[in-house]
């Protein structure tokens, strides 16, 4: 039984049209369990996540952020997220020189076929954040 | 005869023969040890043209502005020659339009001192140019304190970092004097100011400023040529330098690219290999 008072992460997961979104629609018809931790938002392609649709999430009281696409190579509009990959890197990177904790935000290939896959990842996203406790850093207070 | 004198000269003839419409480059500023932009039109004007180590600022910022008036000459450092070039390869300016007179850099001074970027520079002298005003300037050993400050950043944990960082950004007041003076910043509508949505919160604290500089600093990924004209602009000293480099380093790092060096090779972030390393991804 899990205790009233446990910190429960809120995470906002940007998921790919083609390949992930699939892949969590999978997951659910599979009736296989994973953490109610996420909000799904539906993008056409991964290369669509602007970094600062990241940001935003976090900014508005997020405590993760989950980003997945379709593996490099299966991408509908054929080289989306090798574009998205780049960019991703710098964000990753950059985040980390910032300060904010790795793990806050996750990104991840999922395919349409790999249901189980997503709901193992989004298991394991949720321990991670639930071990790094409420976004404090770069949320934005109420005025 | 100086690089100043030459300089003039050259300038004069230039537009005495009508090759040019314009020269850009430094005059003398409001006091002694100051210099600002001058944008000569007649060629008995060529005369007020100077350059020495107050010409700071990145005259690759003016071309966007006059690009309608004809071909133009610019004087162009190390760094401004690199803006140059990522301008020309986004299509921004057309290369016949411009003649770029090329001098070698020794690092600009502001309130005396060499300018934080200048200090780690390997570009002084222009990678393009139309011809070479003054000898090439030998590249200067970077300056180890730079190297020994990032080192030392880099050492603190998360926590830390996010502490000094936060403490810097947190003083921004949202001038966007950086944004103004840095010639790789030119979008119509800058994602500050778009309003429909609106992106990023106009107000100054921490939050705002933090995803303000974070993604300023994502927009330079793969174009910054790390000129420092940011950091100089910054009213509330704030040391902007430190993401700019981090950012080129990233990009040098994993995608073997710099900003601006090589025209027939776009932009980092414009492009993408197969075999980009992704270890970061689950």
């Amino acid at each position: 039984m899990p205790e009233g008072n446990e910190f429960e992460p809120k995470i906002v997961a940007f998921l790919c049209n083609w390949c992930s979104y699939a892949g969590a629609d999978l997951a659910g018809i599979s009736r296989m369990h994973y953490p109610p931790s996420i909000r799904v938002i539906r993008v056409p392609c991964s290369g669509r996540v602007d970094p600062f649709f990241i940001l935003q999430a976090l900014q508005q009281g997020a405590d993760g952020v989950l980003v997945s696409g379709c593996h490099p190579g299966d991408c509908h509009y054929l080289t989306g997220n090798y574009v998205a990959r780049r960019r991703f890197a710098v964000l990753n990177d950059l985040l980390e020189f910032c300060g904010i904790e790795p793990g806050r935000v996750t990104f991840a290939w999922v395919s349409a076929s790999e249901g189980e896959r997503f709901a193992q990842l989004v298991k394991e996203v949720t321990e991670k954040v639930k071990g790094l406790g409420p976004n404090q850093k770069l949320k934005k207070e109420l005025p | 005869m100086s690089r100043s004198e030459k300089l003039r000269q050259r300038a004069k003839e230039l537009l005495a023969s009508k090759e040019v419409a314009m020269v850009i480059g430094y005059c003398a500023g409001s006091k002694p040890g100051l210099s600002q932009p001058a944008f000569i039109t007649r060629p008995e004007e060529a005369q007020r043209l100077i350059f020495d180590s107050t010409c700071s600022q990145n005259l690759a910022n003016y071309l966007l502005k006059v690009k309608n008036s004809g071909k133009v000459a610019v004087v162009a450092k190390g760094c401004d020659s690199r803006s140059i070039v990522v301008l020309l390869q986004e299509n921004q300016i057309q290369r016949e339009n411009l003649y770029i007179l090329g001098v070698g850099c020794d690092g600009v001074v502001q309130n005396g001192a060499k300018s934080v970027s200048c200090l780690a520079c390997q570009y002084p002298n222009p990678v393009i140019y139309d011809e070479m005003i003054g000898d090439e300037v030998e590249k200067p050993a970077p300056d180890p304190i730079v190297a020994k400050n990032d080192k030392e950043f880099e050492q603190l944990s998360s926590a830390e970092r996010w502490q000094v960082l936060s403490e810097d950004i947190s003083r921004c007041i949202r001038c966007y004097a950086c944004r103004q003076v840095c010639p790789n910043c030119y979008c119509p509508v800058c994602f500050v100011d778009a309003s429909m949505p609106q992106l990023v919160g106009r107000t100054h604290n921490l939050s705002d400023n933090m995803a303000f500089h974070i993604i300023r600093a994502l927009h330079m990924a793969g174009r910054c040529v790390e000129c420092g004209a940011c950091h100089r602009a910054c009213p509330m000293g704030i040391d902007l330098m430190r993401l700019n480099r981090r950012v080129a380093r990233i990009v040098r790092e994993r995608f073997d690219s710099v900003a601006g060096v090589d025209i027939n090779k776009p932009p980092a972030l414009t492009q993408f290999n197969p075999a980009d390393p992704q270890e970061f991804i689950k």
